[in-house]
């Protein structure tokens, strides 16, 4: 405040701010004084930032249950579950179907039971086994679309482009189409000739050449 | 007054604050151009404003934050001015900020003294930055949630940490609770707290060097107040009044609740950033990766504006020209592309698709959520998923709409088009292969089926295997098939359409067609019951006139007018398809499940069996409810009729060629 209107001389000295002398005081006050003031604001912080950490640093993390149909499971304990559709219903010709996949998902406080968690493409080839894909672009984490009039797969968003098999046709997506294992069984075995698709659903982090797990 | 005002000034030496507020000297007069930095410290107090009470009534978890907003702008008084006053200021900021920012370099008022107050500028434009980027996720709509989705995978891009930033910005490995709660703490917050020590620091510092003048002879020197404050609040006022309009006209879009497994192919970031989207589709920028072109060009930008006041200070005046050049440039870059970006979507009619059907579903779930069901506790991304308003179109283009349509179009508002065409050719509109669903089971519908039977199931013999099938009965072979050209209702309606249409029949077709419609029993209809009784006599005792006369349709379909059995079998069935409720929800579901029962067409069907493996059993009971009419009456503007579309695409004097479709 170097301008001011006001004459501070005309005020009573009372109201004017006491005037201070810088006080000599040895090193070892000095030294304790910062190291107090430090550490009553390191302290609060250091807590206050590991807790905002928490995502990465948390150790317990709760697992989903099996998804439950009545009484029969729809959840195995690899991971796989079993689908709505069987292999009947994915089209001879090998147009992919699209299928929305369920879950139970735990978010933070609350299990969602048997909720959508995600949708896939199936896809008969050849000698009818079945090939599944994540829907989800590993490019940007969009949706991708199969396009008939191409017939091939596409995503809206940054042009994404890939084949039946998943492979990509363009520069954009930095890897293939996700895909899913599958697994065929007859009443929840393993049986090559079974109807039932069984698929370990994941999704996987994107924007990277390499295909991890999230 | 005086002495409460010494009073005060003797215990808090407020006047001279006030006067080094106020008396700020400014050189030269006072100008329109030094109004920018007003502008947006006035935005960011609207912010504030409107900010607080958003947070009194806004709730965030993934049940309840598109449930609050909802609520917000649809329920509470003034609600929507307050949201749209948040929405718009919040891209007023940004361009103002870009506005600022390119003055300032024009200018030359980033060079020194005044570096550090530049460098803190840059600050403040990442804060605001990172605010636009938490608060669009805000209201967990399908658009928020799938562009923000786009910023924290690019954000997992960043070489080294960054899937851990994207993991700590998202609260976990996926979407959730929690990164709403750290979204908002950020949005609320951090971000703010941020912001208003930044500011602090920035107004502190542009105060200790004053304005950058160029002319001090070109007026009387002045003070801020009142004079540059006049021309500040005549720019807020402007400002205000942009997005109060805005607010009041346009107002904030909230898009249908966010759900994963559902596909949202509108995805798009804010306008603001359309740039960078664009820029990111360029082919050489693709093929680099995302790293490079989301996070290494920007990076670069970034740090070229950052080092602009050392560029000039070595460089002296031809560093300031290059700065100038650079952000003359950037500024003419950004603007073209964002003009691509809106140019090039206005052009995709797979993008416009995409658009309708996310108003579509947005206005949808608005209006359920204000229906006299509200938002079940589950949240509001059940109405939707429970909706057949919703699903069945959706359904409809996935099974359905391979051989049928549904107005013209594949249930979804878009043509169907044939597999195969070439690359970069333009798609060729598909004929459909089976009865256009539209009017199914209403008056229009029956009164087709009644006195145009063969022009009505017509689309049929597009099909390869009425194609097949007609080929080898006419070479002799015993094929049982439907030929909508030749069968006994084809003559029945055929050779008496004379009659059918004469005015000795015209009440008797009416009253049939009543009937028939009343038994398909459609929701959201009324029927005339004096004249479905007469209908009901005219279908059993077949109470016509003329020709027509002793012709019944129980003649032949002996089950119409009873009730569709709840377990339906073949025990009764005779050679011809049963009518009994022919078009309701009951014998919808039965058919679709079982068309080549022989209650139905038994060896003559050729539609693809629906069982509930390819089918579940409530995907069937959603879109035959759709097709039925069997939900909430909607006042959402449905797509549009593309029979027209269709049928000049088909007619033979049309330029575009047509193949059947493959079954």
């Amino acid at each position: 405040m170097t301008s001011s209107s006001s004459d501070p001389a005309t005020y009573p000295a009372e109201f004017l701010p006491p005037a201070t002398e810088t006080p000599r005081r040895s090193m070892l006050v000095h030294v304790i004084t910062a190291v107090l003031s430090f550490v009553i604001v390191a302290v609060p912080s250091t807590v206050g930032g590991l807790f905002f950490l928490d995502p990465i640093l948390r150790k317990k993390k709760s697992g989903a249950g099996g998804a439950t149909d009545g009484e029969i499971l729809k959840k195995d304990e690899a991971g796989f579950i079993r689908l709505d559709v069987t292999k009947d219903s994915v089209p001879q010709d090998g147009t992919p179907l699209a299928v929305t996949v369920r879950d139970d998902i735990i978010d933070a406080w609350n299990m969602f039971r048997d909720v959508p968690v995600g949708s896939i493409w199936l896809r008969k080839v050849g000698d009818g086994a079945i090939l599944a894909f994540n829907s989800v672009c590993p490019h940007l984490g969009c949706s991708v679309d199969y396009i008939r009039a191409e017939n091939h797969f596409f995503c809206p968003c940054h042009t994404s482009a890939f084949d039946l098999d998943g492979k990509k046709t363009n520069e954009i997506p930095p890897r293939d189409m996700d895909v899913l294992e599958v697994s065929m069984r007859t009443n929840g075995l393993d049986d090559a000739n079974g109807v039932e698709i069984w698929v370990k659903f994941q999704n996987f982090q994107k924007a990277t050449s390499d295909k991890i797990v999230i | 007054m005086d002495s409460l005002i010494n009073w005060l000034e003797t215990r808090t030496g407020f006047k001279a604050i006030l006067h080094e507020a106020l008396y700020e000297r400014v050189p030269g007069g006072a100008r329109w151009r030094y109004v920018w930095g007003s502008t947006l410290v006035f935005t960011f107090t609207l912010q504030v404003i409107t900010g607080f009470m958003l947070w009194s009534a806004y709730s965030p978890s993934t049940r309840t934050a598109w449930e609050s907003v909802y609520y917000i702008q649809h329920e509470m008084f003034l609600g929507n001015i307050i949201r749209g006053l948040h929405h718009y200021a919040a891209q007023a900021m940004v361009l103002l900020m870009a506005i600022h920012l390119v003055q300032v370099i024009i200018d030359g008022a980033y060079k020194a003294p005044r570096e550090m107050n530049f460098w803190l500028g840059i600050v403040l434009m990442q804060i605001v930055l990172g605010l636009s980027l938490t608060g669009y996720l805000l209201p967990w709509d399908q658009k928020g949630y799938y562009a923000t989705q786009v910023t924290t995978n690019i954000m997992s891009a960043t070489p080294v940490v960054g899937r851990e930033v994207q993991v700590l910005a998202q609260g976990g490995s996926d979407y959730g609770h929690l990164t709403l709660t750290r979204f908002f703490a950020m949005h609320a917050g951090i971000l703010p707290t941020l912001l208003v020590a930044f500011l602090a620091l920035h107004i502190y510092v542009f105060r200790r060097h004053g304005l950058t003048v160029h002319d001090p002879k070109r007026a009387p020197d002045t003070t801020f107040w009142p004079d540059q404050v006049l021309k500040d609040s005549v720019a807020c006022l402007a400002v205000l009044a942009v997005v109060l309009l805005l607010a009041i006209f346009r107002g904030a879009e909230m898009s249908a609740p966010a759900d994963p497994a559902v596909k949202f192919d509108a995805a798009r970031p804010e306008w603001y950033f359309l740039f960078l989207f664009r820029f990111l589709k360029f082919h050489a920028v693709e093929s680099l990766g995302v790293t490079f072109g989301a996070i290494i060009v920007p990076g670069i930008i970034m740090g070229i504006i950052a080092i602009m006041p050392i560029t000039a200070k070595v460089l002296g005046n031809f560093g300031h020209t290059l700065n100038r050049i650079f952000i003359w440039a950037l500024a003419v870059g950004v603007v073209v592309l964002t003009v691509m970006a809106f140019y090039e979507d206005a052009n995709d009619t797979g993008h416009q698709a995409a658009l309708t059907e996310a108003h579509r579903d947005g206005e949808r779930a608005i209006e359920l959520a204000s229906g006299p069901d509200m938002i079940p506790v589950e949240g509001a991304v059940t109405l939707l998923r429970n909706d057949p308003f919703t699903q069945g179109p959706r359904l409809f283009a996935q099974h359905c709409s391979g051989c049928h349509r549904y107005n013209g179009h594949d249930g979804r508002g878009s043509m169907v088009t044939d597999a195969g065409a070439a690359e970069g050719a333009a798609p060729v509109i598909a004929a459909p292969t089976a009865a256009d669903l539209g009017s199914f089971g209403n008056r229009k519908w029956m009164t087709a089926v009644v006195v145009d039977y063969s022009n009505h199931f017509s689309w049929m013999k597009n099909s390869a295997w009425f194609r097949d099938a007609a080929a080898k009965a006419a070479a002799g072979e015993s094929v049982e098939y439907i030929d909508p050209d030749n069968s006994e209702m084809a003559d029945w309606t055929g050779g008496n359409t004379k009659s059918l249409n004469a005015p000795e029949n015209a009440d008797n077709v009416k009253a049939l067609v009543e009937f028939l419609a009343a038994e398909a029993g459609h929701s959201g209809t009324t029927y005339d019951p004096l004249l479905v009784a007469k209908g009901r006599e005219l279908a059993i005792h077949g109470t016509w006139a003329g020709a027509l006369k002793d012709t019944s349709c129980a003649g032949c379909h002996d089950t119409i007018g009873q009730d569709f059995p709840a377990e339906p079998d073949d025990s009764a069935a005779g050679s011809y398809p049963t009518l009994a409720k022919y078009g309701s929800a009951a014998w919808l579901k039965d058919f679709i499940r079982n068309p080549n029962a022989a209650r139905h067409y038994g060896p003559k069907n050729r539609m693809v069996v629906y069982s509930s493996q390819k089918l579940s059993d409530k995907d069937l009971d959603l879109v035959v409810r759709w097709l039925t009419r069997d939900y909430p009456a909607s006042n959402v503007h449905d797509y549009d009729d593309q029979t027209a579309v269709l049928n000049s695409a088909l007619s033979p004097n049309s330029t575009t060629e047509v193949e059947a479709s493959k079954e």
